[in-house]
């Protein structure tokens, strides 16, 4: 349904999208991956023919977004990371103006954008103007607008950022409706959504991608060295250098030590799974558990490790200049380090 | 067309929802009013001033009256018009809206008509406000019809200039300041561009001078529809459009 093959984006001599290819089947939700300024954005904008490539080749529904624009766009319903809103419009006025650029016949307009507040549930915003909605509720009219002519291909830039908890949970469940009948690629820097709403993810940094997978085979990929946090109420070297006598500990960190409790970060040997003997030893030194788990992988580990896995010849130059992650603080920290 | 139409009606309605259509119309109809009033008392003083040939006699309204007062709206024009078209792309461009535009089934040709269609029309509805003034000089007058259809022609065709103009210069920048203010700048400059003219030479006054956007709307004043200026302005809007689409797509290649 979605064909990327080598897409390159340059900015003079910033390149911000670097020979990206993959393919999204009819149906499937992808998810993209990466932190701010890799380049998910400026691959959406390839894709729904905002910007052109420098180089290669994106097709929707068999169309080429670059020869074949119209055929392209008409296809594809695209909620960029600020919903595209006239303030002056109330939000049925909006959809209805969006239903009538985007070719449909004035007899459905009425009706689909009725359904499409349905769907996205602001059917009781209806009159209300578009410049006076809460941020919620604007991205919810983008999403309408994204939806409303049916487009075989949906791609949303960043559809649950500034929601509340509840308003995510909402929206994910309806992008999941939407795959049904829909091809999804979202875009998101928050690893949970990608494992509770996409099938397949494309990880994506400095422009490049680093991997493309199923949640679950990232997960198990990543999970070849795991790192516990585990909270006992004792410190000190003693405690310190018991934990690390535990059989396939590989190295123990404390990362908290307060009122007599520590915290400690363990690393374990690859494939092997500590936990058991790791509370056995807390147990029988006399100490009380307090707390044991896996370590929430963050973003920043994964890029870590992919990057380093996929590329281990590739060296980081500190202080070279790298394209596309100029807003992204936590890759520039790593540079540094 | 339909496409070209919802965007023009889109245009209209921002236009109108906002203060601006009416703080456009309001100001323009205070300012041709009070140059209408102006143009008439120097009417009736030069006709006074013919007492001495034995009464006040009757002037040519057209020549004494209509001409001066097209000749100072063309100046309100330039002043006002700039503030029209400013947040035509400016604004779209500053919220993202333009993102919309440009990702739905829609050709630049149609982006472009419609903005302009938009503009022209709340530019039209302005000039149909002049009509009650010179609808007085009818009722109370008898000014000839042929001069002042060639006036409104004139007008129209100058305001499209403007507004073309100014489109063009809006599709450059996000801020709207910037785009009026240059649109501003650069019509005074196209006005004021035979000024320099007399000192430099026969050959660069008559080029300065055909340049000059205001020179061209002499003679639809008098009554005289030469193909000379209407080429003049319908080249001048052709460009600003054309200009106006090259900027859209330097920036969709630039980002």
């Amino acid at each position: 349904m979605v064909e990327v093959q080598h897409v390159t984006k340059r900015y003079g001599s910033l390149t911000a999208v670097d020979d990206i290819s993959f393919r999204v089947e009819r149906g499937e939700i992808l998810g993209f991956l990466g932190p701010n300024g890799a380049g998910k954005t400026t691959t959406m904008r390839i894709l729904t023919g905002f910007l052109p490539a420098t180089e290669g080749q994106a097709r929707i529904a068999g169309f080429d977004v670059f020869e074949q624009p119209m055929e392209a766009k008409r296809r594809t319903g695209y909620l960029p990371e600020t919903p595209p809103l006239y303030p002056e419009m109330t939000v049925a006025e909006y959809l209805r103006f969006v239903a009538r650029i985007n070719g449909m016949p004035p007899g459905d307009r009425r009706t689909q954008v009725g359904v499409a507040m349905e769907r996205t549930k602001i059917s009781d915003m209806a009159d209300r103007y578009c410049g006076k909605l809460s941020k919620g509720y604007r991205q919810r009219v983008g999403l309408a607008q994204a939806i409303l002519h049916n487009p075989d291909v949906l791609i949303l830039d960043e559809p649950t950022a500034g929601l509340d908890p509840r308003q995510i949970i909402e929206t994910r469940r309806l992008i999941a409706e939407l795959a049904g009948d829909h091809t999804v690629i979202l875009s998101t820097h928050i690893l949970p959504e990608v494992s509770q709403t996409c099938q397949r993810v494309v990880i994506i940094n400095r422009g490049r991608v680093v991997a493309i997978d199923t949640p679950d085979n990232l997960t198990a990929r990543l999970q070849g060295s795991q790192t516990l946090y585990l909270q006992i109420d004792a410190q000190g070297a003693e405690a310190l250098a018991t934990l690390e006598g535990v059989d396939g500990v590989a190295s123990v960190t404390c990362v908290d030590e307060h009122d007599g409790i520590g915290g400690y970060e363990i690393e374990s040997r690859q494939g092997d799974d500590v936990r058991r003997e790791l509370s056995r030893t807390v147990v029988t030194s006399g100490w009380g558990l307090l707390e044991l788990r896996p370590r929430q992988m963050s973003l920043e580990d994964i890029f870590l490790q992919l990057t380093t896995e996929e590329a281990p010849t590739e060296a980081v130059h500190p202080g070279m200049v790298t394209p596309g992650d100029e807003a992204d603080v936590t890759v520039e920290d790593r540079v540094d380090e | 067309m339909s496409n070209i139409l919802a965007l023009a009606q889109k245009e209209l309605r921002a236009y109108f929802v906002s203060p601006m259509a009416y703080a456009l119309f309001g100001f323009f109809a205070l300012l041709f009013g009070w140059f209408f009033v102006a143009s008439m008392n120097v009417m009736l003083q030069f006709s006074m001033g013919q007492f001495g040939q034995g009464g006040p006699q009757v002037v040519n309204i057209n020549e004494f009256m209509i001409r001066p007062l097209f000749g100072n709206t063309a100046v309100i024009l330039l002043m006002m018009l700039p503030f029209l078209t400013a947040r035509a792309y400016a604004e779209e461009k500053r919220s993202g809206t333009i993102e919309l535009l440009l990702t739905s089934p829609l050709s630049d040709f149609q982006i472009i008509m419609g903005k302009f269609l938009g503009a022209m029309t709340l530019y039209g509805i302005m000039l149909a406000i002049t009509l009650i003034h010179i609808g007085i000089l009818f009722w109370y007058g008898d000014p000839e019809w042929g001069p002042i259809v060639s006036g409104y022609l004139g007008l129209l065709l100058m305001g499209s200039s403007f507004i073309s103009v100014g489109l063009a210069i809006s599709s450059m920048t996000k801020n709207q300041m910037v785009a009026g203010l240059s649109t501003f700048a650069v019509l005074l400059l196209f006005w004021i561009i035979n000024w320099v003219g007399d000192a430099s030479g026969s050959t660069t006054q008559t080029v300065l001078s055909y340049l000059s956007i205001l020179e061209h709307f002499d003679d639809f004043s008098k009554g005289v529809i030469d193909t000379t200026h209407v080429t003049y302005y319908v080249s001048f809007i052709a460009f600003g459009l054309f200009l106006t689409a090259k900027s859209l797509d330097t920036a969709r290649w630039n980002g």
